[in-house]
């Protein structure tokens, strides 16, 4: 989960440059930006060698809604671990994510449970993402083929970018249109779109600001297609890039913990 | 009398050609039975496992779990529709069923959780009598879970071992416990081998924080009643506690199965014919060789003033003789297979488990034996031999002594 808050969430310096320089570039000629450029930033806005977070998710359903407080650390883009931290019933919940392995570890049993493939459609946690979002790292620079669909006339407004997963792409999803603030090319809104181009679910991000030392979308939130009363919002209240982890941080023993 | 007595004379007079006739009718009836027999057993089999353990004759959800079952498609009062069905005096039983991940060690796999209260549910399925291995659920050992074959060997554990589950409870929470493996069924069809954990209802409950309703109410026929009819009966008594919920009978719900029962019986009953007809030819061939070489001595008991009639009787006599003599024979070398394919039966395991669309076949196949596994084969014996006997015992009654003398 916390992989593809990374993955989506767009900002940081890089982000910050490509602005001025889509700006340089805009007042010499009214071109496109170069969407390698901005597909890259978009995909490194959130990523760092480590990163620690402390994050609220909310999760309303038909039925029920409730609210998760999460300790998440991470390390590249293959490796997280997610340990719920209230409430009471559940604290000491875990996930650790390893490559394309997923382990859940509940403490009321004191056992790990490893998620099979048969497993990965299914809800993290009651939420809207699923135990595949854990672990799919695909980046839209490198696993998508991006085109603008959509300009601003007048330089505000959105940009509106069409990414299809290219063919051996690890990708479920048929088609992504990621949307761009034109005032500073932060991407504010993805929809995911399945194979028979349907909308599957939009992604929203929000109350952009200061994050871990980068601007940042410090609340993000899930809406599935199908029953736009659900939702998942996650909002961070703390984020910090690059931080010292003790090793063994991502095993299983740690996990139990 | 004389009759009698002349054509038991006439049997013995070629020996031989009487043991191969009466040989070959034995044999034909022999085989008769024991296929009968055996197809007997397998469709009872398949039939019992399909109803008597998993489906029961009706089904009732509430509306819509069909469709898309969720743990939230309840029947809102299970207590007043089994009371309902009690009234009738339909058997009914009521479960819970919710979706969860399995997982013993590093293997994990999706399950389907049953919950159900053994006593009531003893009286409508039979499955706690499936047992490979193991004890059936015990409301006192709410932990303990009885499951699938296939899905044991898939976590690697047997009876005694612990089984994690994990899955969503109805609060949003996360439901995970961990039980103790009570017993390991037999194989029953694909699904409940593969991905069926059977636990108390209470524990299924407080795993779901699930405080009400039931997903599935089983019910079934009483004695002598048509499907159609109990289905009715089912659909009124219902009609007050859960007026939303629909009635399905096991051929509403697997009606591609109900099919393959229908035309495995005509597909028994096609072999059976392609059987009888080739032991008809048989015999037939074996009767019109007695007659045809006897011709000559037809003719000269017509000489000597036998009236046609009494050739016929002497013929049918014979015939009725050897088909009594086969009757008899045939009936005493049953007895000892039958005996063998009833208690014994033959081990279809080394195949590997046969499933014929998803309901398995028991790893011992074993026939049934009723009064229409022997009186079935036996009339048609008698039957054939009759039909087979009555061409050339006319002709034979009805030959000139001329013709007969110069017959080759």
């Amino acid at each position: 989960m916390l992989s593809r808050v990374n993955r989506l969430s767009v900002g940081t310096g890089t982000a910050l440059a490509v602005a001025s320089l889509l700006s340089a570039a805009a007042a010499a000629q009214p071109a496109d930006p170069p969407l390698d450029v901005l597909m890259r930033a978009t995909d490194d806005a959130m990523r760092g060698d480590s990163s620690e977070s402390r994050i609220t998710m909310r999760i309303k359903t038909e039925r029920w809604q409730r609210e998760l407080r999460l300790h998440v650390v991470s390390e590249g883009t293959e490796t997280a671990l997610v340990r719920i931290e209230a409430p009471a019933k559940e604290r000491g919940t875990a996930t650790l994510k390893v490559e394309q392995n997923i382990w859940n570890y509940l403490p009321k049993v004191d056992r790990t449970i490893k998620v099979p493939g048969s497993m990965m459609q299914a809800a993290w946690m009651g939420s809207h993402f699923t135990n595949d979002d854990l672990v799919h790292e695909s980046r839209y620079s490198e696993d998508f083929e991006c085109a603008y669909r959509e300009r601003p006339a007048d330089g505000s407004g959105h940009w509106l970018v069409r990414c299809i997963p290219l063919p051996d792409a690890p990708v479920v999803w048929g088609a992504i249109d990621a949307r761009f603030r034109a005032q500073d090319m932060l991407l504010d809104q993805a929809e995911y779109f399945d194979e028979r181009d349907r909308l599957v679910r939009t992604i929203r991000y929000e109350d952009f600001g200061p994050l871990g030392g980068r601007t940042l979308p410090r609340r993000m939130r899930v809406i599935p297609a199908d029953d736009a009363d659900e939702f998942t919002e996650i909002v961070y209240e703390e984020h910090a890039f690059n931080v010292d982890l003790p090793p063994g941080t991502f095993s299983l023993r740690s996990l139990r913990q | 009398m004389k009759i009698l007595r002349m054509a038991w004379r006439n049997l013995w007079r070629n020996g031989r050609r009487t043991l191969v006739t009466v040989g070959a009718m034995t044999l034909a009836l022999w085989a008769m039975v024991l296929y009968t027999s055996l197809m007997q057993g397998m469709l009872g089999s398949m039939e019992s496992t399909l109803l008597d353990v998993e489906l029961g004759d009706f089904q009732i959800h509430a509306d819509g779990y069909r469709e898309r079952p969720s743990i939230w498609e309840r029947i809102e009062d299970p207590d007043a529709v089994l009371e309902a069905l009690d009234k009738t005096g339909l058997r009914s039983t009521a479960r819970l069923l919710g979706g969860a991940l399995v997982a013993s060690g590093e293997a994990s796999t999706g399950a389907l959780l049953k919950g159900l209260r053994p006593d009531r549910d003893a009286q409508v399925s039979d499955v706690y009598q499936r047992l490979d291995r193991g004890e059936w659920l015990d409301p006192a050992d709410a932990s303990g879970v009885v499951l699938g074959y296939r899905l044991a060997r898939t976590l690697g554990i047997d009876v005694g071992d612990e089984l994690i589950a994990l899955s969503q409870a109805t609060d949003g929470s996360m439901a995970n416990d961990l039980f103790r493996v009570r017993g390991v069924l037999q194989s029953l069809s694909e699904e409940t081998d593969r991905a069926t954990v059977f636990l108390v209802e209470d524990q299924f409950r407080s795993f779901f924080a699930l405080e009400d309703g039931a997903h599935q109410v089983i019910v079934r026929s009483g004695e002598g009643q048509t499907l159609d009819a109990a289905g009715e009966m089912a659909q009124e008594a219902i009609a007050a506690s859960a007026p939303e919920a629909e009635v399905k009978s096991w051929r509403d719900l697997l009606p591609g199965l109900a099919n393959m029962f229908d035309s495995a019986q005509a597909a028994v009953q096609v072999v059976a014919f392609v059987v009888y007809v080739v032991i008809a030819i048989m015999i037939l061939n074996a009767m019109l060789m007695a007659v045809f070489e006897r011709i000559r001595e037809f003719g000269v008991l017509k000489a000597i003033g036998v009236s046609p009639r009494r050739v016929l009787a002497l013929i049918l006599t014979e015939g009725a003789l050897q088909a009594a003599l086969a009757i008899a024979i045939g009936l005493v070398a049953s007895l000892p297979t039958l005996w063998f394919v009833t208690t014994r039966g033959i081990d279809v395991g080394q195949l590997g488990g046969t499933a014929i669309m998803g309901v398995s076949m028991d790893r011992i196949w074993t026939g049934a034996v009723s009064p229409a596994t022997i009186a079935g084969p036996v009339f048609i014996l008698l039957f054939i031999v009759g039909l087979a006997i009555l061409f050339p015992a006319f002709k034979a009654a009805r030959i000139s002594p001329i013709e007969a003398i110069h017959h080759q």
